[in-house]
């Protein structure tokens, strides 16, 4: 009945659109237009983020209420069962996992092909990793390749660069450890990073490497506070 | 409230991170407030555990844009609960809510989590909900926790739809302009 439109032209415009909306007072398609606004517009977003906010208080109202113990289970299987099944499963052509998997691994192999000669003598050593490392919504992308020998990163950035007055922030994850800092990324160039032999030996055992946004200098808490912006599990190759 | 703040932006950057055993613990320390969010709002206990699970499954997948800087923890996973859930109520055909069916929220005690918040930020909130009319206070509480439309809060009130629009948008700019002071 009534579209976007509508809404956005009364008197009040955006910042009322937005409380609208964290409000739910919406008909669905206005509901539609706003969320793809979402998606677009990070002013828009903005005020809505404020809205969330101011209204949050409200939230106290719910009150908790355990959900059933197969719900969780649910979940799992929805979001982890492709990649477990793909490895029992023939039909590989059906499954989704599968398929990003192949986009990963041919990100990957493109690192192979053209970066890893600049970096790696042609003998047989110690193992290599790569991580081809992006995320959902991001435009960053990176490619890393970690050498067991030397202990060394290095990193050959894709696509993205650092907001203004922002900077990008390596972490690696291993373990059940929280993310540890490796450092500001420079804005332009390829970067190597060499791990402390204690970190590097335990990196066999499988590792992601993250890069968030983060204020100019890094992060003031030493964990992340930004979005990440790309992510990559280190692989064997 | 800080510290368990603080604790649950940890567990959601690390899910960004696709840690999972971060992920089982964000869910079992948050997944009560957001069913209590999926049940209040959707009132159908069926559909309630369906939304919670489209719910969690976009958390995984959009925990890596949560920024500890710009989101309160809490809020951010309770705006994704209650979209998804407005989202299912406004897509049903027939609203499946009897009309006749009053809940009325200013009768409703405070339980122990509204009071322990009304100590800090939700005391703000309230006393600036006392500033407006009652009928208009109510009609923005009932709006936000039960996930009414325009339609439905101008029937409830037994007003025209446009009265109810004004009275919402002046009562969110006086809330605003109340909260802000």
């Amino acid at each position: 009945m009534n579209g976007a439109d509508e809404h956005r032209m009364d008197d009040g415009g955006d910042a009322l659109l937005a409380a609208e909306y964290v409000l739910g007072v919406l008909p669905a398609e206005a509901r539609k237009d706003v969320a793809a606004r979402i998606e677009a517009d990070a002013g828009f977003r903005a005020l809505v983020g404020e809205w969330e906010r101011t209204l949050s208080p409200l939230n106290a109202d719910y009150a908790h209420v355990p959900p059933p113990a197969s719900a969780k289970a649910a979940i799992d299987r929805r979001l982890f069962a492709a990649a477990t099944a793909s490895s029992r499963k023939p039909s590989l052509w059906n499954s989704l996992a599968f398929w990003r998997g192949l986009a990963v691994a041919a990100l990957a192999s493109l690192a192979v092909i053209f970066i890893l000669p600049f970096f790696v003598e042609p003998e047989p050593g110690p193992a290599r990793y790569v991580a081809a490392m992006q995320a959902d919504a991001s435009p960053v992308r990176y490619v890393a390749l970690y050498q067991a020998g030397t202990g060394s990163i290095d990193l050959t950035r894709l696509a993205g660069e650092p907001a203004a007055g922002r900077d990008f922030e390596l972490w690696l994850i291993e373990g059940g450890n929280a993310p540890r800092s490796l450092g500001l990324l420079p804005d332009s160039g390829p970067a190597r990073i060499t791990l402390p032999p204690s970190l590097a030996s335990r990196l066999s055992g499988g590792a992601t490497l993250a890069i968030s946004d983060e204020p100019v200098g890094g992060s003031p808490t030493g964990a992340p506070t930004g979005a990440v912006l790309a992510l990559g599990e280190l692989r064997g190759i | 409230m800080d510290g368990l703040e603080d604790g649950i932006s940890e567990l959601i950057v690390r899910t960004g991170l696709k840690d999972r055993s971060a992920f089982d613990r964000l869910y079992a320390a948050t997944s009560p407030k957001l069913f209590g969010i999926c049940l209040r709002v959707l009132n159908d206990r069926g559909e309630a555990e369906d939304a919670l699970q489209e719910i969690y499954v976009r958390i995984w997948m959009k925990a890596h844009l949560f920024a500890v800087s710009a989101h309160s923890p809490i809020a951010w996973l309770a705006a994704i609960a209650r979209n998804h859930c407005i989202d299912r109520l406004r897509a049903r055909k027939a609203p499946s809510r009897p009309v006749e069916e009053v809940v009325d929220l200013a009768d409703e005690a405070p339980g122990p989590e509204r009071l322990a918040v009304a100590a800090s930020e939700g005391r703000r909130i309230d006393a600036c909900m006392e500033e407006l009319e009652e009928a208009r206070a109510e009609a923005v509480r009932s709006a936000y926790v039960m996930g009414y439309s325009y339609d439905e809060l101008a029937e409830r009130h037994g007003v025209p739809l446009n009265t109810m629009r004004t009275w919402l948008r002046r009562s969110l700019m006086k809330l605003k302009e109340c909260l802000e002071r």
